[in-house]
């Protein structure tokens, strides 16, 4: 094989190698030692699936990404690119109502395709946590606390910026299905100019400004009490002041676990998937481009697959983060390895048990 | 968890013409900037800035890699990319219109289903024209744009046209005004999130200006 081809690699595509590997397993056993006390046990997922199966739920740049191929059979395929869906649909098939709450972990490859210039996706691995059949506060306080102690466990710099698609969906009553999409693309990209003109359609000015307003928030939770007081009477529906309570609430209750720094109250966040159907959030930190970390609770995904059950979750990408963890020493292989002694390889072998016996690194 | 740093916020901004106008504003509100000779960063007299020097169509990717949170450029560049941005500011000065130009007395009526297009930005002038249901051709070009119609490469360009001299000057003129091109403050959104305090406080700060 010529030189020139085998440097070449298809995108979004890595190997790790000794000592990068090695910490990245070792991130990993950290990881799945805090789920695994939070109660959450490991699901493995199928590498590929029917990709019409996922295609009503997959949408723009996620859609854009996948890598397809065609089987024996001459179906169409999709390779694993999001473990939340190929989650939901083996754990929708397999679970029934009186299993649940059920606290289910993942930790794996993805393959979502990279262009050759992107120096900073690193989307190749996914780690996430579901809990199913838990509605409401408690599921989300659960998922957005599991999510924090992770953070907390790999010392990084981050912050959850949490919203509502319960709240978005509420401020889009009276727009077309093809105007509640331009609408979010305008909230996602923060343009209020546009967001004013789509509202407008079904809104008084003053209303309109007040939305926009409120799908612009971004501030601490202290700031978002202030502006939710200040501005309740006018809110112009009962749905849209009671998925803002409801946001209000669940920020309170992070204040008071002390996590305020941690945490900022963003409507603008409002899920890149149209299946979140209530809280939704993302991670950002330093040196990092784009969000390393998302989740929300999507109750009618499940459905899909064909068990009705609300469900909470969040995943992120650890080969994103992997450079800023913080004491990234305590993942590194330990220092030294020592060499076995003795003249024949059986009494070279025992030695070596016997080091080993006592936490030694042993080569024969 | 740590908490953020409070490093400078970075801000790049384009080599040519407008250097001169955005040091100038951020001077007269005060951020004052100090480019020596050939450097390409500076940090502003207090070092709550940094700012970064770079090729217009090359600060996108800088932006979008989060090497510098906030950029300065047209709507031309920031279309061509194709990359997520917010606009926290729109500027008064650099707009200019991206035009269909051609030798004079050409006009594309004659063949409004199929049109071969010379130009710096074959994604603007694709959308553009497939929105209106015309299939283009587009050859792309680095620059001297002009010279297509004239030695016979392509019948239209699309380009940026500011005062139409280089146009006359070879025989050329407006056909279209496809769009006005403005100059925008721009931000990596995940930058924006982090550092949306200070950087609001620079976007009041340009809003004076």
């Amino acid at each position: 094989m010529e030189r020139k081809r085998l440097l070449q690699f298809p995108g979004a595509i890595e190997g790790l190698r000794f000592e990068d590997a090695h910490r990245h397993q070792e991130i990993l056993l950290a990881l799945n030692d805090v789920f695994f006390h939070w109660g959450y046990l490991p699901v493995e997922t199928p590498v590929f699936d029917f990709f019409d199966i996922y295609r009503p739920l997959l949408h723009g740049r996620d859609l854009e990404k996948i890598y397809r191929l065609i089987d024996r059979e001459g179906d169409l395929l999709m390779l694993r690119s999001d473990i939340t869906l190929f989650l939901a649909k083996q754990l929708g098939l397999s679970l029934r109502k009186d299993n649940l709450p059920v606290r289910a972990c993942y930790a794996d490859v993805i393959l979502r395709h990279q262009n050759q210039e992107d120096i900073s996706s690193n989307e190749f691995f996914q780690v996430g946590a579901e809990l199913i059949g838990k509605p409401g506060k408690d599921g989300d306080l659960e998922i957005l606390f599991l999510t924090l102690k992770i953070l907390e466990t790999l010392e990084v710099s981050a912050r959850i910026h949490i919203g509502s698609r319960a709240f978005y969906n509420a401020a889009c009553q009276g727009l077309s299905p093809e105007e509640v999409k331009t609408l979010s693309g305008a909230v996602c990209s923060r343009e209020r100019g546009d967001i004013l003109n789509l509202l407008k359609k079904t809104q008084s000015p003053a209303v309109c400004r007040l939305t926009a307003d409120l799908l612009l928030f971004l501030g601490t939770t202290a700031e978002y009490r202030d502006l939710f007081k200040a501005c309740k009477a006018r809110i112009p529906s009962e749905d849209m002041k009671r998925e803002l309570q409801y946001l209000l609430d669940l920020g309170n209750i992070l204040e008071e676990a002390g996590m305020a720094s941690h945490i900022r109250i963003d409507l603008s966040e409002i899920g890149s998937q149209p299946y979140y159907t209530g809280l939704v959030f993302q991670g950002y930190m330093e040196h990092l481009d784009s969000a390393f970390l998302g989740g929300g609770r999507y109750d009618g995904l499940l459905s899909t697959f064909g068990l009705s059950a609300p469900s909470v979750g969040f995943s992120f990408f650890p080969r994103k983060i992997e450079p800023w963890i913080g004491r990234p020493e305590r993942f590194f292989p330990s220092d030294g390895v020592e060499k076995a002694r003795g003249t024949t390889f059986l009494e070279k072998i025992r030695h070596a048990e016997e080091l080993r016996r006592n936490g030694k690194r042993v080569i024969l | 968890m740590s908490t953020l740093s409070s490093a400078p916020i970075t801000l790049a901004i384009p080599k040519g013409r407008l250097q001169e106008k955005i040091t100038r504003l951020l001077n007269q509100q005060g951020i004052r900037i100090d480019l020596e000779d050939r450097k390409l960063t500076a940090l502003d007299a207090e070092e709550k800035l940094k700012i970064i020097l770079v090729k217009n169509s090359d600060l996108p990717t800088y932006v979008n890699f989060g090497i510098a949170g906030l950029g300065i450029c047209g709507d031309d560049v920031i279309y061509e990319s194709a990359y997520p941005f917010y606009r926290l500011h729109t500027f008064s000065f650099g707009g200019t219109r991206m035009c269909l130009a051609g030798k004079k007395n050409t006009s594309p009526e004659s063949d409004t289903r199929h049109m071969t297009i010379a130009t710096k930005y074959p994604r603007f002038a694709t959308q553009y024209y497939h929105s209106l249901g015309i299939s283009v051709r587009i050859i792309k070009l680095g620059g001297s744009v002009e010279l297509a119609p004239v030695l016979g490469l392509a019948p239209f360009i699309v380009d940026l046209v500011e005062t139409g001299e280089t146009l006359r000057a070879n025989n050329l003129e407006i056909i279209e005004i496809l769009e006005k091109i403005d100059v925008h403050l721009i931000a990596n959104p995940a930058y924006y999130k982090l550092h949306y305090e200070r950087i609001n406080a620079i976007v009041d700060l340009l809003k004076r200006g």
